[in-house]
């Protein structure tokens, strides 16, 4: 059983901040938050099964990143390395990356933080002609199939399909580890395969600008009878309440 | 005029495509009666795979789907197959130039695009006319991806999407129990009750549909009361729309607080236990 665990490399979205009418979006990068659960749940795989759990990212190639998916339990990682990159690009390139892997399970996270699309798992899966499962909250692998719960928001849905398949997971299927210090420093062991790739997306981001609503922040302190009465004279007047 | 092949599983999505491509020759596929197309081609049931080689089929040039979680996968699917670029959760069309958000909902992208293309859109009001559509009605088969069982939640409460007051909790509310302090604030003020990702997918305090965030629903109520929410970039991306956003936090720094119109300083359980008499009695 050969599983890939699609993740991105992002600015930290906790950290990006508003400056004047820009975004400062020059700070340190992360494995975007439920590729982490991809990585995991890929481990948690070869752990029961055997095989090997590849890592495959696309995009900003961050040592410190690739080393922390390494340490979570990855046998080798594929950085592809890109400047410009759009849904079709990414899954164009990591198609042609693993195709000769053969794969049975591939998995990534339901959606990045930077762009946050949840596109790109079913995109892949077209190009690689599996069938797709998206919103995986459960995986169930019983011998050439998985059953999968999907979180479809408002209800679940069971699911069943033959392997290969491409599996996108929510946040809820797993808790990510935190790698050991052992496990830390025998990342740096484990083998990283760097393949740089130049392919203009037919599409073009023009500009990014700040997203912002302005609120009126009035802060209301002091005993809470009062401050509840203040802030219902507020919202009266507001004419929502 | 170019093929626009409409899909979604929303009506007031099909509304809004039809709205952005009117002068276009037009074919919407859904499981509802919607009649704001050329055609509606009439699906009795959803399976995924099904759809996406169907709407390959009809040789679009422009593929068009609303932003619910199985339209996404079929848009990305459907891309896939065609091999064109896709742009999802767009929230506005200007002629080649598309707008949507990003980072986390802290920026919003415009993205020049060309034909054939896949688009998601998010769904706006809009007034569209109805049109003396032609019905098509198609039979679903199920192919690669087997359904096994509907899990359906529980109905509890008021619908979050279209809700005009949310109470929201978050880690902050302190425990599971003390989740009722906010329900009967909700109950006195006639709201829906909501969550943080930590307290629904995370704790578990509560259903995981009552999740409000990027992650979960986005919601545009007049009133969103924040209990106990930091104010993670995530949540922060699903209540952008609100009109007015109260926040009870025991801490002035939170990010929250940056996000919010009136600001608490102070405990959430007892903002609930005094808020909910207040109320009753007005």
């Amino acid at each position: 059983m050969n599983t890939i665990a699609c993740f991105k490399i992002v600015p930290d979205d906790t950290l990006i901040k508003i400056v004047g009418d820009k975004l400062e979006l020059n700070v340190p990068p992360k494995i975007s938050t439920y590729d982490k659960n991809a990585i995991e749940e890929a481990v948690r795989i070869k752990e029961k099964f055997g095989g090997k759990a590849i890592g495959v990212t696309a995009g900003n190639t961050d040592r410190k990143s690739i080393r922390e998916a390494l340490a979570m339990g990855l046998d080798e990682v594929i950085a592809i390395n890109m400047r410009d990159q759009d849904v079709m690009t990414t899954a164009e390139v990591i198609a042609e990356t693993i195709s000769s892997i053969k794969p049975d399970i591939i998995l990534a996270g339901e959606s990045t933080t930077d762009s946050s699309g949840s596109v790109f798992p079913p995109y892949l899966a077209s190009l690689l002609g599996y069938p797709v499962i998206t919103y995986a909250k459960s995986i169930l692998v019983e011998g050439n199939k998985v059953r999968v719960e999907r979180n479809l928001t408002s209800f679940s849905e069971v699911v069943e399909a033959n392997l290969p398949v491409v599996i996108s997971v929510v946040g809820e299927i797993n808790t990510p580890r935190i790698p050991t210090v052992r496990q830390i420093l025998e990342s740096a062991k484990k083998p990283v395969k760097t393949i740089d790739y130049n392919r203009q997306p037919k599409i073009k981001i023009t500009k990014v600008s700040p997203y912002v609503t302005s609120r009126k922040k009035i802060i209301i302190e002091g005993k809470m009878e009062e401050a509840v009465d203040k802030l219902l004279s507020y919202l009266s007047q507001e004419g929502v309440l | 005029m170019k093929r626009v092949v409409i899909y979604s599983e929303d009506i007031e999505s099909i509304k809004t495509a039809a709205s952005y491509f009117g002068n276009e020759n037009t074919i919407a596929i859904s499981n509802k009666e919607v009649h704001f197309t050329d055609e509606l081609h009439l699906i009795d049931d959803i399976k995924e795979d099904f759809i996406v080689n169907y709407i390959v089929s009809l040789n679009p040039e422009i593929v068009v789907t609303g932003s619910t979680k199985r339209d996404k996968t079929i848009a990305g699917a459907v891309a896939g197959l065609m091999k064109v670029p896709i742009i999802p959760d767009v929230t506005e069309i200007n002629g080649n130039l598309a707008k949507r958000i990003v980072y986390s909902g802290m920026g919003i992208a415009e993205i020049e695009f060309s034909y054939p293309v896949v688009l998601t859109i998010s769904k706006k009001s809009v007034e569209v006319k109805e049109k003396g559509t032609k019905v098509i009605k198609v039979q679903t088969k199920e192919e690669k991806i087997k359904r096994i069982e509907i899990k359906s939640k529980g109905e509890g409460g008021v619908d979050l999407s279209s809700a005009q007051i949310i109470v929201s909790v978050g880690r902050g509310i302190g425990s599971k129990e003390n989740i009722k302090y906010a329900e009967e604030l909700a109950n006195a003020l006639g709201a829906a009750l909501g969550g943080s990702r930590p307290v629904t997918s995370e704790l578990g305090w509560l259903p995981e549909d009552r999740q409000i965030g990027l992650s979960g629903l986005k919601v545009k109520p007049k009133l969103y009361i924040a209990l106990g929410i930091s104010g993670q970039p995530q949540h922060l991306a699903g209540i952008k729309d609100s009109k007015i956003i109260v926040a009870v936090n025991t801490d002035k720094n939170a990010p929250i607080v940056e996000n919010a119109d009136y600001i608490i300083v102070g405990d959430a359980i007892e903002f609930c236990k005094v808020m909910t008499e207040k109320v009753k009695k007005k």
